[in-house]
């Protein structure tokens, strides 16, 4: 079995190889727990590169159901996730650490 | 915000609640003493705590990926504990069942530890609020309260159950568990791009939305993606197999030996 889980690690890391080039890049930024922008406009069918700063001193946690994502970024840290190819349509996401003010829409267009 | 941080901790709390449950409920028809939660909850927490006060490094590492991969790493490790503990539930040698206890003791430390350190990290953020202690501390009393009932109430579901019936049910929810523990590994690994995905396969939130408390429950649990892609189609399959494989060979043995031995 351990062969097995072996076999399906290694499968797993080396058939999905990433693909870095022609990856377009947005940057959303955190500050006083709000996104800017609140509204960010993205291309549809295609992956994008989100670029994520975290201006607070406070951690943030990015967290979209409809996107599929979860990361916590700490204060004053910057981090990276990728999202996509999106259909066309609104997204939405929050910051669940403050839920109450951050919230934010990725528009795929 | 009184109900955020219910919600928060309670998410933080299932997966790792309903997983001490089943295992605690393994134990009792076994006959492992239940003590082994004690050091298991003291090494999670160490290591939860740790992780936690490392994570602004490991977030860096691989261009950005590091938190993703390690946590995927941490998932596929449970997912190979749990497929051991199940495979033994199943041994015809009843002398390996001594290394159950290691094997849940790791699993329960290692599961504690993502969503563990999410909580420290959570915590650090809200109580550096001013006046906000007691509010975070009792809200999080009662999310914890919540998460720690879903999981009393799986084992006692189980505990009372006759032994092969009880068998079938553990068996059936530790592949349920770490199988979505491997869906959550490949999930963080497409954040990061070391799997690259095409578009959903299937939308099933007009049946259960993820942010809705089914959608919550199911994914903490159980892995649930209400837009899949086909490459975690296929390797939530592969890993359901991989684990059921032996045990159904395990439990053919079983029945061929014991009917063998009848006259």
């Amino acid at each position: 079995m351990t062969r097995l889980f072996g076999i399906m690690v290694l499968t797993t890391f080396f058939t999905c190889m990433p693909v870095l080039a022609d990856t377009p890049e947005f940057t959303l930024t955190i500050k006083d727990h709000l996104f800017y922008p609140s509204e960010l406009r993205v291309p549809a069918n295609q992956k994008v590169r989100l670029l994520i700063i975290n201006e607070d001193p406070t951690p943030e946690e990015f967290e979209s159901y409809e996107l599929n994502r979860e990361k916590v970024i700490l204060g004053g840290r910057r981090t990276v996730i990728f999202v996509g190819p999106l259909r066309t349509g609104e997204y939405s996401f929050f910051g669940e650490f403050n839920m109450s003010t951050a919230q934010g829409i990725l528009i795929a267009e | 915000m009184l109900l955020d941080i219910v919600i928060i901790v309670l998410r933080e709390t299932l997966e790792a609640s309903v997983l001490i449950g089943v295992l605690l409920s393994v134990s009792r028809h076994t006959d492992i003493n239940l003590l082994w939660i004690f050091p298991a909850m003291i090494l999670g927490t160490a290591a939860a705590l740790f992780y936690a006060l490392s994570l602004g490094e490991i977030s860096e590492w691989f261009d950005y990926a590091g938190q993703e991969v390690i946590n995927a790493g941490m998932q596929y490790i449970i997912y190979a504990l749990l497929g051991c503990i199940v495979c033994l539930l199943f041994s015809l040698d009843k002398q390996k069942r001594k290394y159950l206890k290691g094997l849940m003791v790791a699993s329960v430390a290692m599961a504690m530890v993502r969503e563990g350190s999410e909580l420290f990290v959570f915590y650090t953020a809200f109580l550096s609020q001013p006046g906000s202690a007691l509010q975070a501390a009792t809200s999080g009393f009662i999310g914890l309260s919540v998460g720690v009932s879903a999981g009393v109430i799986g084992y006692y579901a189980l505990v009372t159950q006759k032994p092969p019936t009880a068998k079938a049910f553990q068996a059936f929810l530790l592949v349920l568990i770490l199988t979505g523990m491997a869906m959550q590994a490949t999930q963080l690994l497409i954040q990061v791009d070391w799997i690259t995905v095409n578009e959903p396969v299937w939308d099933t939130s007009w049946l259960v939305a993820e942010p809705s408390a089914t959608g919550q429950v199911l994914y903490a649990v159980f892995g649930y993606e209400a837009t899949p892609s086909l490459i975690e189609i296929i390797l939530y399959f592969i890993s359901m197999a991989m684990i059921l494989g032996p045990v159904m060979l395990l439990n053919f043995f079983t029945k061929n030996r014991n009917n063998e031995v009848k006259p």
